[in-house]
């Protein structure tokens, strides 16, 4: 039962990135600007030049024709080069990135969950006071806050202003140190990357949270819990808690899949963090569409996947979700 | 001093090892924001590669690997002497230095030398067409460029150890095309197209060892190198260069303020050239660049296919707000015309100003609504294209409010910088006007007004038509194909010929010359013996870390 | 509610953005102006001033008076006015953007969940498609092709600078975030009691549709309106400031905050302006938000009752 489920969304799945990758092609293919011709032949080459070039890349091939040689080449073959470094192979660039888009959004992760958990428990404990409001206003000014605006802030601050203060003389220069290459400096690149991530998503969830916990409290479980004597804080962190995190654990199953997937380009350009973020936006601008089509079925299928699990979490906990037709 | 210790400073001395040179040794860490293509010689044509082809490779002749005026003048380098021309200019006989090796370990042959030349059109070398169109038996190469043999264009003699080149015609910048990193000597066994991220052994002091584009570039020492030339090829100081890429342009001035990288390719952003000159004036070098920053304007549609509207856009042009935003006084001069100053056939030449005369002083917006009235162009929509590097899009966006500021109804796009050079040489894509900078090749002054403005650069509807304004003139041509003939002969003749072509160029009006900019280094405190070739500006293999 | 009268202030100062510049500051926002000067405390002062040195040319910083109040950008034009008519640009375009988001969800939400079978199968596919194309990276590629070329819609010609090609962007790039709601309460709708019941009874669909459906969804997209907005708007800032979305020399928000990554390091306040900008409209935006929701869900209202 189980399997068959599975296995009809993985089809549901291919097909959408079959779409995905059509719609992409299609895209560039309207794009004026985009024959990647002149880039590879280099400055000034002559029309005989183009015309050589083109041919020894199938650019001069019908559409259909290209498609299915770039599909070849990126799953079957695996040798996609790209059309603006020439001889560089789009796939192990890709996954180079990947660690460092993990490495971000995974630190920013548990920076968020951990705040949001405790400034939504503390924001429904606290219900309708001054600190609820307090950090509701807080967290309303997290979301609201430009994340790409906050990193470029935060640069002037650590890199800039105060960079020769005691404050700030340990941010490193911006970019990336590999984790297996040096930890602490891993550490030191991403502190400030992580927390302005952090920031955005932190007010999200911890109003999401409080939300569903206030709610929660409402329930008739929990008017037993209190009627056999339990104290608020157990109810709260016992009982309903663990209802609200379903919806938690759902968004954050989505987030996760969307920032992994190309996601979390804005803070990666503003960091300089070569990650798959990062990589994709060069490569739009550049309209290098080798690239332009394994980032994004790479994050399609990030986004694909996440979107399924959540699916079958919820299926899986909540009957009435089931498909009735 | 005393006897003891005179014996003991003495020892002391005697015991440094031999080979101790100063400032020998280290590594030589760069920065660029991006990589810069493929690492074949045979196909990139950038700056910023270019400087490690010419310590990577090298030609039967090159630039003088030195500062000033000097690094105009093209010296011998795998060839034993530079060869008098012979048969009326059509003939070259350069004798091989013996005992030069490849990276790889081979020794260097004349039939290395004559397959690289043939390699130039097999991997579609950009100017296979222009420059090395003479070669007897490039035409056949041109057509089939897979079966190219150049057979009575330059042949080996292994035994004589010489390569002749038969040209079909006298050719004055031959020279200068075979120093050009295009025509460095490759193996004869290099592949036959484009190696992309493949390193190619070359004969030079230092070879490429591995290159990500997304990460960097890796040049340590040549181990077969015995420097046989200091002027051509120096053996260097530093033994590793390591070239990073992808930090952004704000960065890299920071990292190498923070002394974290020792040169930063890319031009510095606007709001740090106050900061890096009141703290690090020391690290700063400006030094002259033969370029000029312009605004082709499409002479074939509307608005600017009409004159009128041409020139009210240069008298229009304040030339000093332009040097402001490129970084002030000390890194850009006006420019009204289209050699830059200091180049062979330059001579000063400024008619868009208050005062025409040589010299460029203010804008006149009077004369400008004048001829704005004149052309019948007011309201017109017009649309600036600029990248997306540097000051151009502030350029860009300046260029519009100067073309509203005198009737016209402009926006800027800004277009990535891998893609808008493309872009705007394609006709197809209907660019009234553009901002982009020329750099020199080398220096002749052909190399701006022939392969900018003549009818053969213009090729409608292709992404490689680099007379961009689509100027074409038969007269202009003509006076041209004479210059370009007498320097053959006569240089001296040949570039007061150009001077007055320059001034029949910059009279048509097809572009806005805005200015001439200047080279602006900013270095590491580490980086010492900073030397700056006219040709390839920062000398990796002259500058020292230790 | 003081987020309401947040939003009207913001709306209202954004609109009064030409009797600014024009009677207060005395500028054109959009021409460049980098010889002027202006006079302060009786001395003409450089707007472009160029440093001792001869390297490098900074615009004045925030002047606190009338004129040049935020102080000047790169091309010398006053940060302050080009501040307010940014805003009515990207206003404009959370606007646009929204209307064409709710539009178009509505449209394709009803159609997928009232129809059913087929037609809702495909709708529901395209949404899926559409979804997990990464959002950024669609709206970007959009970006990128439309701002080179404008678009040729048959008669219909719209120019590459124009603000219709962002507006058209944003809002069809987040259909799928509402349509699929809008779906799924349709879905639920026609598999109600009361609609079973009058389909029984033998009220036409149409009828159906506009008595009984379509007033339900009215309140779901009122409450997704702010939300939207919010989201917009913030979106139309990150693709102005990756050069793709407004396009030069009209100001959004976005494109300043982009001008203000120049200058970082001499004048922060170009960059830090617009930010604090957004972040007030979004922060209002989200207030009201909250209070419309609870105005209009009805499981709320149970909820203030019991």
């Amino acid at each position: 039962m189980i399997a068959l489920v599975l296995l009809r969304r993985l089809g549901e799945m291919v097909f959408v990135l079959f779409s995905i990758s059509v719609l992409v092609f299609l895209i560039f293919f309207a794009t004026p600007g985009a024959d990647p011709a002149a880039r590879l032949a280099g400055r000034g080459a002559s029309p005989a030049t183009l015309a050589a070039v083109r041919h020894a890349f199938g650019l001069d091939r019908p559409l259909p024709v290209q498609y299915a040689l770039m599909m070849r080449h990126l799953f079957i073959t695996q040798d996609l080069t790209s059309f603006v470094n020439p001889g560089q192979r789009v796939v192990p660039a890709l996954l180079q990135a990947v660690p460092v888009t993990l490495s971000l959004v995974l630190g920013a992760a548990v920076i968020w969950l951990v705040l949001a958990v405790l400034v939504g428990v503390t924001a429904a404990a606290c219900r309708d006071t001054i600190v609820d409001r307090a950090l509701m206003f807080l967290s309303l000014l997290g979301v609201s806050i430009p994340v790409f605006w906050l990193g470029e802030v935060a640069n002037l601050i650590t890199q800039a202003r105060f960079h020769d203060t005691w404050a700030f003389s340990w941010v490193p220069a911006l970019g990336y140190v590999p984790l297996t290459q040096d930890p602490l400096g891993w550490f030191k690149s991403l502190v400030i990357p992580w927390l302005v991530l952090a920031v955005t998503y932190v007010g999200l969830y911890a109003r999401i949270l409080r939300a569903n916990l206030v709610d929660a409290m409402t329930e008739d479980y929990i008017r037993t819990a209190r009627a056999k004597g339990l104290s608020e804080r157990q109810i709260i962190l016992r009982h309903a808690l663990r209802m609200s995190l379903i919806t938690i654990v759902s968004m954050f199953g989505l987030d996760f899949g969307a920032l992994v997937g190309g996601g979390a380009l804005l803070i990666e350009v503003v960091s300089s963090l070569p990650g798959v973020g990062m990589l994709t936006y060069q490569a739009l601008q550049n309209l290098d569409l080798p690239f332009i089509m394994a980032a994004v079925l790479y994050g399609a299928v990030f986004i694909v996947a996440a979107n399924t699990a959540v699916d079958m979490l919820y299926t899986l906990l909540d009957p009435r979700t089931r498909p009735t037709r | 001093m005393p006897f003891p210790l005179r014996r003991t400073l003495l020892a002391c001395l005697l015991a440094l090892p031999a080979s101790a040179q100063p400032h020998q040794g280290g590594t030589l860490k760069l920065v660029a924001a991006s990589a810069a293509g493929t690492i074949d010689p045979q196909v990139n044509y950038t700056e910023q590669y270019a400087q490690i082809f010419a310590i990577s490779y090298d030609g039967l002749v090159t630039f003088a690997k030195t500062s000033g005026p000097a690094s105009d003048d093209i010296v011998p380098d795998l060839a034993t002497t530079i060869p008098t021309p012979r048969d009326g200019g059509k003939t070259y006989v350069f004798t091989l230095r013996k005992g030069i090796k490849f990276a790889n370990g081979a020794t260097v042959t004349p039939d290395d030398v004559a397959a690289s030349m043939t390699r130039l059109f097999k991997v579609d070398n950009p100017n296979a067409g222009s420059w090395y169109a003479d070669f007897v038996g490039a035409a056949a190469c041109l057509a089939t460029p897979a079966t190219c043999t150049l057979a009575g264009g330059v042949i080996a003699d292994d035994k004589a150890g010489t390569i002749t080149f038969h040209l079909t015609h006298p050719n004055a910048e031959f020279l200068d095309q075979l120093a050009f990193p295009f025509a460095g000597i490759l193996p004869a066994d290099a592949p036959a197209k484009d190696v992309g991220t493949i390193p190619i052994p070359g004969t030079g002091a230092y070879q490429i060892v591995s290159y990500d584009p997304q990460k960097n570039l890796i040049v340590k020492r040549n181990p077969y190198f015995r420097q046989w030339s200091a002027i051509a090829q120096p053996a260097g100081h530093v033994d590793e260069i390591d070239y990073t890429f992808g930090v952004t342009d704000e960065n890299e001035i920071t990292a190498v303020e923070n002394n974290q990288y020792d040169y930063e390719f890319d031009p510095p952003p606007a709001d740090r050239l106050a900061e890096m000159s009141m703290r690090y004036a020391g690290q700063i070098h400006v030094e002259p660049l033969f370029a000029i920053y312009y605004a082709p304007m499409n002479v074939n549609i509307p608005p600017f296919n009409n004159k009128d509207a041409r020139l009210a856009v240069n008298f229009a042009l304040d030339r000093a707000a332009a040097v402001n935003i490129f970084g002030g006084r000390n890194l850009a001069v006006p420019n009204c015309q289209v050699l830059p100053p200091g180049f062979p056939g330059y001579q000063p030449y400024c008619p868009y100003t208050l005062n025409p005369g040589t010299k460029w002083s203010a804008p006149d917006l009077a004369k400008a609504k004048a001829l704005m009235a004149a052309s019948g162009q007011t309201g017109q929509r017009v649309t600036v294209i600029a990248d997306d590097y540097g000051v151009d899009p502030a350029l860009g966006t300046y260029l519009a409010s100067v073309l509203n500021s005198i009737g016209f109804v402009a926006t800027t796009h800004i277009l990535s910088a891998n893609i808008q050079f493309t872009y705007i040489q394609n006709t197809n894509n209907k660019v009234q006007i553009s901002v982009t900078p020329w750099f020199d090749d080398y220096p002749a002054a052909s190399d701006f007004l022939n392969v900018l403005l003549s009818c053969s650069s213009f090729h409608p509807g292709s992404d490689s038509s680099i007379n961009i304004a689509g100027y074409c003139n038969k007269t202009y041509d003509a006076a041209v194909a004479a210059a370009l003939q007498r320097a053959i002969t006569d240089p001296a003749a040949a570039n007061a010929a150009w001077a007055k072509i320059d001034r029949m160029a910059t009279d048509a009006a097809p572009w806005a010359t805005m200015f001439t900019p200047r080279n602006l280094d900013f270095v590491s405190r580490r980086l010492g013996n900073y030397t700056y070739s006219n040709q390839y500006h920062l000398l990796y293999d002259q500058v020292w870390v230790q | 509610m003081a987020a309401a009268a947040l939003l009207a202030a913001i709306v209202l100062a954004c609109l009064l953005a030409p009797l600014y510049a024009a009677d207060i500051a005395g500028t054109d926002p959009f021409a460049s102006n980098l010889d002027g000067t202006i006079t302060l405390a009786g001395q003409p002062v450089e707007i472009m001033q160029s440093a001792a040195t001869g390297f490098g040319v900074t615009p004045i910083g925030p002047t606190w008076h009338a004129q040049y109040f935020l102080g000047a950008d790169d091309q010398g034009r006053d940060v302050a006015a080009r501040l307010l008519y940014g805003g009515r640009t990207s206003l404009l375009i959370a606007a646009g953007a929204t209307l064409i988001c709710l539009s178009g969800a509505a449209l394709v939400g009803v159609i997928a969940g009232f129809a059913g079978g087929i037609v809702d199968t495909i709708l529901a596919r395209a949404l899926d498609i559409l979804w997990a194309f990464p959002v950024y990276l669609l709206a970007i590629s959009l970006s990128a092709v439309l701002i080179s070329h404008g678009l040729q819609l048959g008669p219909v010609s719209i120019n590459a600078d124009s603000l219709l090609i962002p507006i058209a962007i944003i809002g069809i790039v987040y259909i799928p975030y509402v349509a699929r709601p809008i779906r799924g309460q349709v879905i639920g709708l026609a598999q109600s009691d009361f609609v079973l019941a009058a389909r029984c009874l033998g009220i036409p669909r149409p009828r159906i549709l506009l008595r009984d459906i379509l007033p339900n969804i009215a309140t779901t997209l009122i409450v997704f309106a702010p939300l939207m907005l919010a989201l917009n708007m913030l979106t139309e800032a990150a693709l102005s400031f990756l050069t793709i979305g407004v396009q030069p020399p009209a100001a959004s928000w976005g494109t300043i905050i982009l001008d203000g990554e120049g200058l970082l390091y001499t004048r922060p306040m170009v960059a830090i302006a617009p930010g604090i900008a957004i972040a007030l409209t979004v922060v209002a935006l989200n207030f009201l938000g909250d209070g419309i929701r609870e105005a209009f869900d009805p499981r709320a209202k149970l909820r203030i009752n019991k």
